[in-house]
């Protein structure tokens, strides 16, 4: 009880000497009067802590009902984001590779394509310019046939690692649609924890800048990195030249 | 320093690695080796006789600011060339890195012809120096 005597003394006093002298003087209507009086304004009290205890009551089960989703966002939902975060990054990881891997079988056959045309010009611009013996052209001939067939097998090779390259790219569908779902997630918990914040009413500091610079920050991404970050190689190089690099 | 040049690439990203790698084979350098942290590089730089370090900043265990302090402080490795190939953009770190004693900085994502014109430049600073 917050109320003291005193508070008490002079809230009711006046009401209860009056109710007193009332008494006294044998004045039945003036204390009933007196009495309903005094009864209409506890009635008030009682009503205004009910109203707060009905608030309080109101905020305790939003509150009940943002932890459990809390609890649920965190025992289970995240984890399992991070699951799926994983999983898009064995999924980037393998598109790299296998894209990679495709590339570096078609590097040889090009090679070679190149190099075979790069003899066979030689024998041919001869051969045109009627500067050819009889032997080397039988040679050319040779060379010729086995160029072609040779091509034909490399080049079928290419495109079909070409079409290959172009099957992995499949992962960004797939990653994306990850990322999206973990993104619904993080705009939930975004939610809930403001919601808690908001019941607590605590004003906390809330950006609390991280001291973990030393690590890194990752890439910079568009509309949420903030600070002074450089626009491109051309800002670092003259960056760079003024600090004597 | 001719094209048997010894480098070492750091960075956590194995498809990273890879594609340095095959760009450095690319410009006649052959002999590339890979570690995936700063952690892994470090005894590698010291038993290994590099002659280039190329490496990434934001890594698990040793990132690679660190690893050129600790590279710039070990009097055997003071003047290995270091050129900083990474996703990290802001002004400050540049600085820190520059202050650190970085040769180059080249940011994510990068061309060839970047890595190329950066790794020239400082193996033509290196021959002037000498």
């Amino acid at each position: 009880m917050t109320t003291s005597i005193s508070s008490l003394r002079d809230e009711y006093g006046p009401l209860v000497a009056a109710m007193s002298d009332a008494l006294a003087a044998g004045d039945q209507a003036l204390f009933h009067a007196h009495l309903d009086a005094l009864v209409h304004r506890r009635e008030a009290d009682l009503f205004k802590e009910l109203r707060k205890l009905t608030t309080d009551l109101q905020a305790a089960l939003e509150r009940f009902r943002i932890d459990s989703r809390l609890v649920d966002l965190a025992e289970k939902e995240v984890p399992n984001a991070k699951h799926r975060l994983d999983h898009v990054l064995r999924l980037t990881d393998e598109a790299a590779h296998r894209t990679m891997d495709l590339v570096e079988e078609c590097r040889p056959l090009a090679d070679r394509a190149a190099k075979q045309a790069g003899e066979i010009m030689d024998g041919w611009r001869r051969f045109r310019a009627r500067e050819i013996k009889v032997e080397e052209f039988q040679r050319l001939v040779l060379q010729m046939d086995q160029f072609l067939a040779a091509t034909r097998g490399d080049m079928e090779k290419v495109r079909g690692n070409l079409a290959e390259v172009v099957l992995a790219q499949g992962y960004q569908d797939l990653s994306g649609q990850i990322i999206r779902g973990v993104m619904k997630l993080v705009d939930e918990l975004e939610h809930t924890l403001v919601g808690l914040v908001r019941l607590s009413k605590t004003d906390g500091e809330m950006n609390r800048e991280s001291d973990d610079a030393r690590r890194g920050f990752g890439p910079a991404v568009p509309g949420v990195d903030h600070g002074a970050a450089v626009s491109g190689q051309q800002d670092v190089d003259s960056l760079l030249a003024g600090l004597g690099v | 320093m001719s094209k048997d040049m010894k480098f070492l690439i750091v960075d956590d990203f194995s498809t990273m690695r890879r594609i340095i790698k095959n760009l450095l084979n690319d410009l006649g350098y052959a002999n590339v080796t890979e570690a995936d942290d700063g952690t892994t590089a470090l005894p590698m730089l010291k038993s290994g006789n590099f002659d280039f370090l190329i490496t990434d900043w934001n890594m698990p265990g040793m990132p690679g600011l660190e690893l050129l302090k600790a590279v710039r402080a070990d009097p055997k490795l003071a003047k290995l060339p270091v050129l900083m190939l990474t996703a990290e953009a802001k002004r400050e770190q540049i600085i820190e890195a520059a202050q650190a004693g970085v040769n180059g900085y080249v940011i994510k994502p990068f061309t060839a012809v970047t890595l190329k014109e950066k790794i020239d430049k400082i193996l033509e600073q290196r021959a002037n120096a000498a």
